[in-house]
């Protein structure tokens, strides 16, 4: 079976043609991992080239996210029960008092696209909230979003409540937004920073491969 | 020349002693006078002595109504939530048109009757008491694509554009008569010039700013003219894709954020159209120095040439010292239209 339209349906955010080619496919035996692999991850990295270049904008990238995501709810019990792992889990939160979510929603989306579980708390996020998500979800990745000067320090702030919880160690700490800088980054202790959110997922690939 | 003479003469291209100085202010106003943002959003008397405190104290040409985008959508019916020192923000889970149907029965707010909007109104009258003749004052409204963001929820529209057209366009429809009904009461109530906000058609690229958004910004443009009063369009983020479009509205004056290159930005304006901007408000405004500030402005009107004024590529931040943003007015006051490369 010809599985460049895949691809194509991704990269064009069809959500109806690419569930029905990964329907069809899986029918006739290839793999979920295949599919996601070969096909669907490569077009999300496409979209987010496309998005770093200027040909995408914002409403490109939210369609071809909502593609991916619908096929990958076809994909994902597949994938549990063949025993195949995803490639770590993020938990993702703009940070508390910041009601800007759409750079975080694409970098969500990204990482999902990247073969990333995410975890998505939404925005105005505690410090809290991110510790109590970790217990709960095990996640090898904390990324943090924020846009504005004055909650940034909510960033830092998650930062010392994870040394505090004695939980440091046990996640890498990410951030981004409009004004979050390297050096910021290197400030508060984060793991690692990017200003787009195809980088981010560069960024958490070579985390839990580190 | 007071602020407003030369913002006018500077406009109609006749001489100023200086260039003319409009940076945006609300949480700096706010706190500059010591009140809650919530205050100075929601009551008129106070969003009016925080602009006339800033313009005073600094040396601002202008004093506006702007303080969140919320304003047209609160008197519309939509979940609002009122944070005590932060601006008021639209609850995006609940948004009301989270339903597309609602826009059936969605009814033209009365700006003189509803709560906020009718805030903004009283703010023109009192300015017009307080500093008419002297400073220049401008209304502001919503653009097409900020407003139905507003409305519908700015993920969720960014897809209605791919997936329902004609839904986008009957909600534009809808938004391009509100703030033109808006607008018209601000007229009325002393406004002398109408800012559009429309942050976020920087989000979409060319193509869907050209199909979709750039229309409703012309009728918009237009309809304001007719009103006779000037028309400055600011849209933050990175434009750079749609500036050809932006230069074709007509708009008196355009407003660029820092992510623009001014450069190009005359290039595809042409030489007449006045440009506004266009320093990082964070990295730069907030972060630096005076010196800095000012290098920056220079470039600025390097590049933008004569057809200039002076302000920030969008909001000065609220923590922003006081000592940089005297260096942009200090930067206008220091320099005519025509003089970039040395201070007088
Ligand atoms: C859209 C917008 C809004 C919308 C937000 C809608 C929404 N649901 O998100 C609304 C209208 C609600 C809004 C409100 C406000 N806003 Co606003 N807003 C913007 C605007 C125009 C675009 C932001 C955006 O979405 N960009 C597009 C996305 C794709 O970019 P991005 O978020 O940077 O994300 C990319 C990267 O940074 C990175 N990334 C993002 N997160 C992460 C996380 C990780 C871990 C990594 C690795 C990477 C990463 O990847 C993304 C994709 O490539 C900017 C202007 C600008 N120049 O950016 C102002 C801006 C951010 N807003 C600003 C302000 C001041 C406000 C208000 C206070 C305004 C007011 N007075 O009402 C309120 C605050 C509300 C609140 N409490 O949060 C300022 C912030 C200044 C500052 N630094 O302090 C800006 C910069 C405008 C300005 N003044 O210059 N805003």
């Amino acid at each position: 079976m010809d599985l460049q339209p895949l691809y194509d349906s991704v990269l064009i955010g069809d959500a109806k043609t690419t569930r029905s080619i990964v329907e069809q496919a899986l029918a006739e035996g290839v793999g979920p991992q295949q599919l996601l692999d070969d096909y669907m991850i490569p077009a999300m990295d496409e979209v987010g080239r496309r998005f770093e270049a200027n040909e995408y904008f914002v409403p490109e990238l939210l369609i071809s996210a909502r593609a991916m995501k619908g096929a990958l709810e076809i994909l994902r019990p597949l994938l549990a029960d063949s025993g195949s792992q995803t490639i770590g889990r993020v938990i993702v939160g703009t940070v508390r008092g910041d009601l800007h979510d759409i750079g975080k929603n694409l970098v969500a989306a990204m990482l999902e696209g990247g073969g990333f579980e995410v975890v998505d708390l939404g925005v105005d996020v505690p410090p809290e909230k991110f510790i109590e998500s970790i217990g709960e979800t095990n996640a090898d990745i904390i990324a943090m979003s924020a846009l504005l000067t004055t909650t940034m320090p909510g960033m830092k702030t998650t930062i010392e409540a994870l040394e505090s919880a004695g939980i440091r160690n046990n996640v890498k700490v990410i951030i981004g937004g409009a004004p979050v800088t390297q050096r910021y980054a290197d400030e508060i202790g984060a793991d690692g920073f990017s200003d787009n959110a195809s980088a981010a997922v560069r960024l958490c690939r070579d985390l839990v491969n580190a | 020349m007071n602020g407003r003479e030369r913002f006018f003469a500077h406009l109609r291209g006749e001489a100023v002693d200086h260039l003319p100085c409009l940076p945006i202010t609300m949480q700096f106003a706010a706190d500059l006078i010591g009140v809650p943002y919530k205050e100075y959003a929601t009551d008129y008397r106070a969003l009016v002595r925080g602009q006339i405190a800033v313009a005073e104290t600094f040396g601002l040409d202008y004093v506006n109504t702007m303080s969140d985008p919320a304003c047209e959508a609160a008197d519309c019916g939509a979940k609002i939530t009122f944070h005590p020192d932060q601006p008021p923000a639209v609850n995006e889970s609940e948004s009301l048109l989270m339903d597309k149907e609602t826009l059936v029965h969605l009814k033209q707010p009365d700006p003189s009757s509803t709560e906020r909007m009718s805030n903004r109104l009283k703010a023109l009258s009192f300015y017009k008491e307080q500093v008419g003749g002297q400073l220049m004052i401008e209304g502001w409204i919503e653009g097409p694509l900020a407003e139905a963001a507003d409305l519908r929820g700015i993920n969720r529209v960014m897809l209605d554009f791919l997936d329902d057209p004609s839904f986008v366009r009957d909600l534009f429809e809808f938004v391009l008569e509100m703030e033109l009904r808006f607008a018209k009461a601000q007229v009325d109530s002393g406004a002398e010039q109408i800012g559009i906000g429309d942050a976020a058609a920087s989000l979409v690229g060319p193509k869907i700013y050209k199909e979709f958004v750039w229309p409703y910004q012309k009728r918009m443009v237009d309809a304001l003219h007719e009103m006779g009063v000037s028309v400055r369009l600011h849209i933050c983020g990175n434009t750079s894709k749609i500036l050809e479009g932006m230069g074709k509205l007509g708009c008196d004056i355009v407003e660029l954020d820092s992510l623009v290159s001014m450069a190009d930005a005359r290039e595809t304006m042409g030489a007449e159209q006045i440009l506004l901007g266009n320093i990082d408000p964070v990295r730069v405004v907030r972060n630096t120095n005076p010196d800095t500030v000012r290098e920056a402005l220079e470039e600025s009107h390097r590049e933008a040439g004569h057809r200039y004024m002076v302000g920030a590529g969008c909001e000065v931040p609220r923590d922003t010292p006081k000592e940089n943003m005297q260096a942009i007015v200090d930067y206008a006051r220091q320099h005519s239209p025509d003089r970039w490369e040395e201070s007088r």
